[in-house]
């Protein structure tokens, strides 16, 4: 009798948890107190045990149990069921729209300081020491020390701002060159990046822009080297398929002088708007260090030997960037700016 | 520099195409700029005779003219030109051609008859008067009749050469003429130049000499050397069309022989000359010499020079007749009436030209050529050229003569390299012969013994001195390709060094990237500004001594600026006056102060970073966060001090001062006053900081303290204080009173109101506190609140509230 009432209560009671869905879950824990209660069928079934005989206990014992076990799974089952449902659908309620603004501002690094910062870690990489000089610079280091005397046809290569007779803002970085030259033992190798001050103004010019310059003091070294360094240089800078080419030119204190083409990073050397279709760019100045400008540093010239180069900082950002006006550079206007980011 | 394709054949046998020799000269280094072919819109244009002329039915303003084009060619133009006439040769445009004025010739029919091309008039062919005779007219060029009927009009009028405009280093004066740029064509073809004609006829049984006209008195250093020569029978008339055409050519208006003798001689031999009228040379005496102080000269362009010792002048008895390889003077210029022509071949010292060019503002196609330096031999040959010209133009006769006064020589020099070094230099192996070939082909008779190479320099080389200069000369015609293709090793021969970064471009670095994490964005600016920044920032000249520029291109980049504020100001203005908005900016750079005015050392350059906002909430505090960040990245050690920078607020900026009271810092509010003259708002905040001060401190060191295993507790205390008690002053008093418990403290809330009395405010602060040993009771934690109280009680009056 009471083994078939454990099962009816066991299938009843199974089949009503069953029925009960997310809508109505406040019922299963009705159903918990019906069946576990102090009244409740369980218990009540319980006690009945009492009347057993003693062979039928451990069967009914174990019945009860069994049944016990059972829908106590099923009610946990479905409780745990319902509190994930329930998270769900918390966490659904909270949901936000994710195209509402951040409140942080991010601004962005000017061009030239970018690619200032690129070149610097590429030629640290290389063995140079970053050096800096005035910009206000005496005519001696700016041109004298640069085999450049006063009144020299090669001043007129460049239109210099004057303070007076002596002193005037630098026309060029290699100012610093001579500076250091002065004071470094040679072997060494430095760049020397900064602002040069031109009397120069139109779409391509800037009375105010960037160079740097690099200078490498040894005992053997060779226009060859110069060709390494600088094509290790321009690949990093414009990537691995780049070839560099020299010309002919003339410095007063390069000998031999050229200058460097560069394989145009736009089209790759085919020809295109950047490079009026030649494939090369005229990027850099360089040359053997002229003995006389060793001399007049007080550097042996018998025992050693350098390159230097030069190329403006302007231009580079300008074709890494694809700008084509200078004076972006300098009008700040944050139209501009903001795409640096 | 230009020079024209025929001139140079003229002087090497070219076998390469002009198009080819271009390449080659620029692979040399003789940069070809640009090719400029004359006879570009010249094409589908012939001579064509008029045969018959009748009116055109339809229309009383043109006539139908038939046209002989020769080879039996009858062609049939209308045309509009009322100075044409029957027998008229004329330049005809056919189908096809395109005129220099944009014009495209097509058949057309006008009014019913049809016109198979048109007449042109000179300016249609791109020439003027002075170049062809009738080319200035108003109407159609009429051609001499003699001109061959049908013949393209580019050989008619000798518009048919190729021009190059060449860039001339400055090393290379000897290329500023047609012979130079033929030295280096001879060189790269491997040609000999042909013997270039400079005879010329005089009458060897005349008595007449060239001191019956002129002596010549050199009483100048700066003179290297003056030639003249004396022509009678002048006869001043067009040059022939040849000449005509290579002066046009290269730029050169034509006026008369004499004139256009002298400019081809410049030209050609890179030798500037100076024609006299001898009637006008005064004693007949050439005196030489640096002007006086007083003296002046009306010259040829018109204007009036006052005259300094340092300008060197060609003078007669009276007074200067020119401004000696500068420009000539009105007085003494041949004109059309001259009889006797006194011709000057010269060469003067380089930087004496170059200091009157500047002087003066007079720079001409002479004193070009002598400021970059003219060799002594080349008077001579110049002289020559001249005369050989004279005779063949037939336009005077020279007389016997040649007065020649040298005071400096200029040989052939001995060079001596060594051929391992300039391969050493060159990092290639050139061949010895490869070496002494090239060199001979420039005209440097080069032997080798050994591994010395003797080199005779001619005496136009000036600039070749060494091995170097041996080395560059062997490589740009060697050829630079050498070095293409090949993979060098990098610094493969050279000692390895150490790189070092800069101290203070990594620190702006580390700055830069912490600005713009924080939504700044970075400007450069030009630090050539205006003159009246001082005045716009209300900065004392006394001590912000401007630095200018005694060149400026115009008053806004005059002067090195003293301060960054001006760039920052400047550029939000820019950036408010084109919509942009809520603007953060930064800027690394200098500022420039003179140590003394005039300036005679170099001055002071501050490296500053500075920074500016202009956006709406944004206020001192936020700026000084900022400011807090990048600071937190030195070893510096600071207090805040109220500043007096004068375009800052003065109640609400800040100093950043270090412990021996050097302002590293300076912030806050801009001045009403500034942001009127700057136009921008008031509510525009500003910070400056001396980067370079703080990369040359020590680099930040860290001493970890040991950190106490049990928790924090913390109290909050409300207190009302006098509005002038700052939340410094009592921080300052709370780490005190709570001894070594103290952990932190900070404020979290001021309250205003009046019913805290007058002039008072609430401060609310959190107190933190730490025992090393324990957890701190409730009693303890009391007893310290109760001191921090007595202690702002005593010393700031703050009342618990």
């Amino acid at each position: 009798m009471l083994l078939e009432d454990l099962e009816k209560l066991k299938h009843d009671i199974g089949n009503e948890i069953d029925k009960i869905d997310y809508s109505i879950r406040k019922s299963l824990s009705e159903i918990r107190v019906k069946v576990f209660g102090k009244a409740g069928y369980l218990t009540t079934l319980s006690k009945g045990m009492r009347d057993l005989s003693a062979d039928e206990r451990p069967k009914v014992g174990a019945l009860i149990n069994k049944v016990r076990n059972f829908l106590e799974e099923k009610i946990s089952a479905k409780e745990k069921d319902f509190e994930q449902q329930e998270l769900l659908e918390r966490l659904e309620k909270e949901k936000i729209d994710i195209t509402e603004p951040s409140r942080e501002k991010i601004g962005a690094a000017h061009p030239i300081s970018s690619v200032l910062d690129k070149l610097t870690d590429i030629c640290v990489s290389m063995g140079f020491s970053v050096v800096e000089g005035p910009e206000i610079e005496t005519d001696y280091y700016n041109f004298e020390a640069l085999n450049t005397p006063k009144n020299h046809p090669a001043r007129d290569m460049q239109d210099t701002f004057f303070i007076n007779d002596n002193i005037l803002v630098r026309s060029q970085t290699s100012a610093v060159q001579a500076r250091e030259m002065e004071v470094r033992k040679p072997p060494f190798k430095i760049i020397c990046p900064g602002k040069t001050y031109r009397n120069d103004s139109d779409s391509t010019h800037s009375p105010v822009f960037h160079q740097l310059e690099g200078l490498v003091i040894d005992e053997n070294i060779s226009m060859a080297d110069l060709k390494a360094m600088l094509t290790i240089l321009m690949k990093r800078l414009y990537g691995e398929d780049t070839t560099i080419r020299f010309r002919p030119s003339f410095f007063p204190f390069t000998e031999p002088s050229i200058e460097v083409d560069v394989s145009c990073p736009n089209c790759h050397g085919k020809g295109c708007q950047t490079c009026k279709g030649t494939g090369m760019l005229e990027l850099l100045g360089a040359g053997i260090v002229n003995p006389k400008v060793l001399e007049m540093s007080g550097i042996d010239s018998k025992k050693y030997r350098g390159f230097a180069f030069g190329f403006g900082l302007d231009r580079t950002a300008m074709i890494l960037n694809s700008i084509n006006n200078i004076r972006y550079f300098y009008r700040n206007d944050i139209r501009f700016l903001n795409q640096m980011k | 520099m230009k020079v024209t394709y025929n001139w140079l054949k003229e002087m090497v046998d070219i076998d390469v195409s002009p198009e080819e020799l271009a390449k080659k000269l620029t692979s040399a280094g003789m940069e070809v700029e640009e090719i400029i072919y004359q006879n570009k819109h010249l094409h589908d244009v012939v001579v064509g005779r008029i045969i018959q002329i009748e009116k055109h039915p339809q229309a009383d303003r043109l006539v139908v003219c038939r046209v002989d084009l020769g080879g039996g060619k009858i062609t049939q133009i209308l045309t509009a030109a009322t100075n044409v006439f029957v027998g008229a040769v004329v330049p005809v445009s056919l189908e096809g051609a395109d005129l220099v004025n944009g014009v495209k010739i097509q058949k057309a029919v006008m009014r019913g008859v049809e016109s198979c091309g048109m007449f042109c008039s000179g300016e249609e062919l791109g020439i003027d008067e002075n170049y062809y005779e009738g080319a200035g007219v108003n109407g159609i060029l009429i051609l001499p009749s003699n001109l061959k009927i049908g013949q393209p009009i580019e050989e008619a009028l000798m518009l048919n050469d190729v021009v190059y405009d060449i860039g001339i280093t400055p090393n290379r004066a000897d290329c500023m003429s047609v012979i130079g740029i033929a030295r280096e064509v001879c060189a790269l073809l491997g040609k000999e130049l042909k013997k270039i004609n400079l005879n010329y006829n005089i009458d060897v049984y005349s008595k007449d000499t060239v001191r019956n006209y002129v002596n010549v008195d050199v009483q100048t250093e700066n003179c290297h050397r003056y030639m003249a020569s004396a022509i009678t029978d002048v006869k001043i008339e067009r040059s022939p069309l040849w000449l005509r055409a290579r002066l046009n050519a290269v730029g050169i208006k034509p006026i008369n022989t004499m004139v256009d003798i002298t400019n081809y001689v410049l030209i050609e031999m890179g030798q500037p000359l100076h024609a006299f009228d001898q009637k006008n040379i005064n004693g007949g005496h050439i005196i030489v010499r640096q002007a006086k102080s007083g003296e002046s000269i009306n010259a040829l362009n018109h204007n009036t020079y006052e005259l300094e010792e340092d300008n060197m002048v060609i003078a007669d008895e009276k007074g200067p007749m020119v401004i000696a390889g500068v420009i000539g003077g009105m007085d003494s210029c041949i004109t059309d009436e001259t009889k006797v022509a006194v011709l000057e071949s010269a060469v003067f010292d380089l930087k004496s030209i170059r200091i009157t060019g500047r002087k003066l503002g007079v720079r001409t196609d002479s004193s070009a050529r002598y400021e970059k330096g003219v060799n002594v031999a080349n008077a001579e040959l110049g002289l020559a050229r001249a005369l050989h010209l004279v005779t063949e133009l037939g336009c005077g006769r020279v007389v016997r003569g040649v007065i020649d006064i040298c005071n400096k020589k200029n040989e052939a020099r001995e060079v001596v390299g060594s051929i391992k070094l300039i391969n050493d230099i060159l990092g290639v192996e050139i061949p010895t012969n490869e070496m002494v070939r090239i060199l001979n082909n420039l005209g440097i008779q080069t032997k080798a013994y050994g591994d010395k190479l003797n080199c005779k320099v001619p005496p136009h080389r000036e600039d070749i001195e060494n091995d170097y200069d041996l080395a560059e000369e062997i490589i740009r015609l060697y050829g630079y390709d050498v070095y293409d293709n090949v993979n060098y090793k990098l610094f493969e021969n050279a000692t390895i060094t150490e790189g070092h970064t800069h101290p203070r471009l990594s620190l702006e670095r580390k700055f830069r990237n912490a600005l713009i994490e924080r939504g700044f964005f970075e400007n450069i600016s030009y630090t050539l500004v205006s003159g009246k920044i001082n005045e716009m920032l209300l900065l004392p000249d006394e001590e912000y001594k401007i630095v200018r520029i005694a060149n400026p291109i115009s008053e806004s980049i005059s002067c090195m600026r003293t301060s960054l504020a001006h760039s920052m100001f400047q550029n939000l203005n820019y950036n408010l006056s084109v919509g942009n908005k809520d603007l953060r900016i930064f800027e690394f750079g200098k500022a420039f102060r003179a140590k003394s005015l005039p300036v005679q050392e170099l001055p002071y350059e501050d490296n500053m970073l500075a920074m500016a906002v202009c956006e709406d909430g944004y206020d001192f505090f936020d700026l000084k966060g900022v400011l807090e960040s990048l600071l937190s990245k030195t070893s510096l050690k600071y207090s805040l001090v109220r500043s007096k920078k004068s375009f800052l607020h003065l109640g609400v900026s800040a100093d950043v001062m270090d412990e021996n009271g050097v302002v590293v810092a300076s912030f806050g509010k801009i001045h009403p006053v500034v942001a009127k003259n700057y136009d921008i708002p008031d509510n525009v905040f500003y910070c400056e900081v001396n980067t370079q001060y703080l990369a040359d401190l020590p680099e930040k060191v860290y001493s970890v303290a040991a950190i106490s295993k049990y928790p924090i507790v913390e109290r909050d205390i409300a207190v009302v204080v006098d509005e002038k008690i700052t939340v410094g002053e009592i921080l300052t008093s709370i780490k005190s009173a709570c001894g070594n418990l103290y952990y932190e403290s900070y404020l979290f809330d001021i309250y205003r109101n009046n019913s805290l009395g007058e002039n008072k405010k609430s401060l609310a602060f959190k107190i933190r506190l730490s025992d090393m040993n324990k957890t701190l009771t409730d009693e303890e934690v009391q007893n310290v609140v109760n001191k921090v109280l007595k202690a702002l009680s005593y010393k700031h009056g703050a009342v618990l509230r």
